[in-house]
């Protein structure tokens, strides 16, 4: 077993891990506290942080780590090991978190052991060199998130978002085993690789491209597509929530970038609908955004606009080659599962201590959070801290990230994409307009009632809070930290354009 | 006018695809969108075992088809453990319903 490649590991601790937990949690059943999976759980993904540590540092080092078991073959790259950066430690503060949150629930096994499931599955997409077990990863994040979403499956609303979530998804899904089908029957391979060097422009190379967008673009809500997002986001557990928003729908982002990767002979419009798409999710995520008056929710349209500013980097690169925009953009993939993280977890924070402590699964309204600094000082820090860095106000960790994508758009000498960059800043300041309500409401308004009458907060619960919330300070403080991960993940999407770095 | 086994599966693909996409956009019922979804998943499986036979690899086309098989029933299951959930939560399987009640 020795000879397994360390990367391998992070797909197998959790995977592993995950029936054992839920054989735990079964055992354990009688005490209703779940304290076996929890802590089971905490443990594999720290063992999985154990396993990530040398296969960076292989990968550091100039090697390729491969591993080929029978018809399923893995390569991380950087991209792959960004996405397991951020996979692993925000499951980590979920996982951590959602202990004390989920205190007293049915069925905490199962959460534990899907959510370990899920990111495991997450690693692998980011490793998967063929395009049928590219697939097959994505679905099995899929299959394993549709129940995390529907887990209160005493609440209609929960129920409803999840079946909503679970037929937008597998037919979109549904629609990529059709690509690959095409794709399949023209060149006769699955590799991604052989695919890029067989694809040039003909009509069944087209249209399997428009199948992969629309297919992945279900699951990295692409604008026309995110119905399923504001339910869903918004009625899963707020650790899931934080799950779905800061890596489920940035893994369907890295499936598309695969795909659009080795299709990228296929059409010369690929930086104009890559723009188009981040334009148009931009503009609708903020107004949409605009409009909620439930916390959960505006915090899931924001997730769309910022699908938006990814797009947009990853545009600039494809458009000029240049691997500053790509770099900007997984920068910001990384810091917008950070801040988007935490405010989530922050928010569920004040879900617990409002509703949920009472056994109230009503929605946490933003008229709700007045005064909420008074009684919960952390949690109200830590969601204005998020929401001011997803605004993209300096010096949180949304800017510096923002800022890099802007920079690179002007670079590239682009009139089109410098226009983009203009409006993407006057988006960036149109979400202040939804941010900055729930900061004052927090801050500068009398306590309501509920909040006056809220339940303490658990220490433990305070801890991913403090995590994320110094991490989303430090990066944007010294953003060249990340350089490592973001450098390489950079140099990997343009070595799948054919460009050298 | 005779067609080929290619073109029969090509129009088999397309009408299936069709075939599913029209049940999930005008079905009411949670039952008959899940069969939908499983008609629109045919379809594809059907190009996934074309396209292997077109190549000459018609085992890997057939065991790809076996795997989205895998996967896709186990996405139908799930799709009636909520559907049951919500007959028995909410009392009703029409859309129209659902969505009115969330107001």
């Amino acid at each position: 077993m020795s000879s397994l490649p360390a990367f391998v590991w992070m797909i197998l601790v959790p995977l592993l891990a995950a029936p054992l937990v839920y054989l735990a949690g079964r055992l354990d059943r009688r005490s209703g506290l779940a304290r076996w999976p929890y802590g089971l759980t905490v443990l594999a993904l720290a063992a999985a942080w154990g396993a990530f540590v040398p296969a960076a540092a292989s990968l550091a080092r100039g090697a390729a780590p491969a591993f080929r078991l029978g018809a399923v073959s893995l390569q991380l790259d950087g991209l792959g090991l960004l996405l397991a950066a951020v996979a692993l430690s925000l499951g980590l503060c979920v996982a951590l978190y959602s202990g004390p949150y989920l205190q007293g629930e049915p069925g905490q096994e199962k959460f534990y052991a899907l959510l370990l499931l899920m990111i495991a599955m997450i690693v692998g997409l980011g490793c998967a060199t063929d395009l049928f077990n590219l697939w097959v990863w994505f679905e099995a994040m899929a299959v394993s998130s549709y129940l995390l979403v529907a887990f209160y499956c005493q609440q209609p609303a929960s129920l409803e978002a999840g079946f909503k979530y679970l037929v937008q998804s597998a037919a979109g899904s549904a629609l990529v085993v059709a690509g690959i089908a095409l794709v399949f029957g023209v060149s006769g391979t699955l590799d991604l690789a052989a695919i890029g060097a067989a694809a040039g422009p003909t009509p069944a190379y087209l249209a399997a491209g428009v199948l992969f967008l629309v297919g992945f673009g279900v699951k990295a809500a692409l604008v026309p597509l995110h119905t399923w997002l504001p339910d869903a986001h918004s009625q899963a557990p707020s650790g899931i929530s934080a799950m779905l928003s800061g890596v489920v729908i940035e893994a369907g982002l890295v499936a598309l970038l695969r795909v659009v990767g080795a299709l990228l002979e296929v059409s010369p419009s690929w930086p104009v609908l890559l723009a188009g798409f981040g334009a148009l999710n931009m503009l609708a995520g903020n107004l949409l955004a605009l409009r909620q008056t439930q916390v959960k929710r505006l915090l899931a349209y924001s997730s769309v606009a910022h699908i938006g500013y990814m797009l947009l980097g990853l545009a600039i690169t494809f458009a000029s080659g240049e691997p500053l925009g790509a770099q900007g953009s997984l920068f910001h993939l990384v810091n917008h599962g950070l801040m988007k993280g935490l405010a989530f977890l922050a928010a569920g924070g004040l879900l617990y201590g409002l509703y949920i402590a009472a056994g109230d699964h009503g929605p946490l309204q933003v008229a709700d959070l007045a005064g909420a600094s008074r009684h919960y000082p952390l949690a109200a820090l830590a969601l204005s801290l998020a929401v001011l860095g997803l605004g993209g106000l300096p010096p949180l960790a949304g800017f510096m990230s923002k800022w890099q994508i802007f920079v690179a758009g002007f670079q590239s000498g682009d009139p089109w994409l410098m226009a983009l960059v203009v409006f993407a800043a006057a988006n960036s300041a149109l979400s202040l307009a939804y941010y900055a309500p729930l900061i004052n409401a927090m801050y500068r308004l009398e306590p309501s009632a509920r909040v006056a009458g809220g339940r303490r907060l658990p220490k433990v619960l305070g801890l991913p809070l403090v995590g994320l919330g110094l991490a989303v300070v430090v990066l944007g403080v010294w953003p060249g930290l990340l350089d490592w991960l973001t450098g390489p993940a950079a140099g990997a999407v343009l070595s799948s354009l054919g460009g050298s770095f | 006018m005779s067609l080929a086994p290619l073109q029969i599966a090509v129009l088999g693909v397309i009408g299936l695809l069709g075939a599913g996409f029209y049940g999930l956009l005008a079905g009411r019922n949670l039952i008959k969108i899940v069969v939908a979804l499983q008609v629109l998943v045919k379809g594809a499986l059907l190009g996934l075992v074309a396209a292997g036979s077109v190549k000459g690899q018609v085992a890997l086309g057939e065991s790809l088809a076996v795997t989205v098989i895998v996967a896709d029933t186990i996405v139908a299951v799930m799709g009636i453990a909520l559907g049951v959930q919500i007959r028995r939560r909410v009392g009703t399987l029409d859309v129209k319903e659902l969505s009115k009640l969330r107001g």
